[in-house]
């Protein structure tokens, strides 16, 4: 899923300035699973701007709603009917949700309340764990499902640098070397054999270079 | 103990394994102080969720009190480790609006359970304690 961090609350109040009829929207999705911008998120910063407000004497009216997919359009247009009675949006959403939000709500603020950063796996309860950049040139067969652009430093496709130590990353100790990983698991797998192989460099056009990527399937076009 | 306004409160959440006969326990503070205190039974104090401090914080509530149950305790093993981390990081976001986290207080059930919710509260409360 797409893994994103709240953003610290004087950068949300600062966005927000002076409106004073706000209305919070979370995404049921991905954000949700990493406990960012799901209904409970919502709620508690909603209950954060009040208890701020309040303090400082301000009246404001914030408003919840969470939709299923922030960035799907026929979820969006739940807010159609209600985003005009409030001055701004702030989004739980995901980057993609903000964007998708602000395309079916054009003359409306969106300000993105948290900060987008991978796709990840629940490594475990409440620990989200990278796993993926869209490099749109998948080769996790070659790698024994360990991914060396993501997991690995230095990004290296043939081999370890031969600076770990205990099987741990000499760059970051904290995580484990992805080649120990992909070696240990082309060994579980019964296919060792592969490690002579040498691969190219990605093709990194596939992944930036030329502005936003696009999938278009004319099977699922309306 | 009677705040300045009815919104001061003091609310106190708590694990309901405690005190089985906790309904009926709580109801002598609740009629001596009113809207002054509040009890919220949880049927784990690892059920306990950041929103729920912070809810109690804008509806009045001076200080919060989360009642787990003694090391080892827990019926469900981990509820009471659990609801340390919910309340540290409710206490984080309350720094984060400039509030004071110390407003949010968890304390163990002192000894071996069942413990009668009213004399822990008094206890919490530095009331005297219920003549028999």
């Amino acid at each position: 899923m797409i893994s994103a961090e709240r953003k610290p609350f004087e950068e949300i109040k600062s966005s927000i300035g002076r409106y004073k009829k706000i209305l919070i929207v979370g995404c049921g999705t991905c954000v949700a699973e990493c406990a960012a911008g799901g209904e409970k998120e919502v709620a508690l910063l909603a209950t954060q701007l009040r208890i701020d407000a309040a303090r400082r004497r301000r009246k404001i009216e914030v408003k919840e709603m969470t939709l299923d997919r922030q960035c799907v359009y026929e979820f969006i247009d739940q807010l159609t009917p209600v985003a005009e009675q409030y001055e701004v949006i702030l989004s739980l959403g995901c980057g993609a949700g903000v964007q998708a939000v602000a395309e079916v709500l054009p003359r409306t603020h969106i300000i993105p309340a948290l900060n987008t950063t991978t796709i990840a796996e629940t490594r475990e309860a409440g620990v989200w764990l990278e796993d993926c950049r869209g490099c749109g040139d998948c080769k996790l067969d070659y790698f024994a499902d360990i991914c060396p652009i993501t997991r690995c430093a230095k990004g290296l496709f043939n081999g370890p640098c031969g600076g770990s130590k205990d099987g741990r990353c000499e760059a970051d100790p904290d995580s484990p070397c992805a080649w120990q990983l992909i070696l240990d698991r082309l060994s579980a797998t019964g296919r060792t054999e592969s490690i002579d192989e040498v691969y190219p460099p990605a093709n990194w056009s596939k992944m930036q270079g030329k502005g936003p990527r696009k999938i278009i399937r004319e099977d699922q076009r309306a | 103990m009677e705040g300045k306004n009815s919104r001061d409160y003091t609310a106190i959440f708590f694990c309901r394994q405690i005190d089985p006969d906790e309904n009926t326990n709580r109801r002598a503070l609740e009629k001596q102080l009113g809207r002054a205190i509040r009890f919220f039974p949880l049927p784990c104090s690892g059920r306990i969720e950041a929103l729920h401090f912070l809810m109690a914080v804008e509806t009045g509530a001076e200080k919060v009190y989360l009642v787990t149950c003694p090391e080892g305790s827990c019926r469900y093993s981990q509820g009471n480790v659990r609801a340390g981390k919910r309340l540290e990081y409710a206490r984080g976001l309350l720094r984060e609006i400039g509030l004071s986290a110390e407003c949010l207080e968890i304390t163990r059930a002192p000894g071996s359970l069942p413990l009668s919710i009213d004399t822990i509260a008094r206890g919490l409360l530095g009331l005297p304690r219920k003549v028999k």
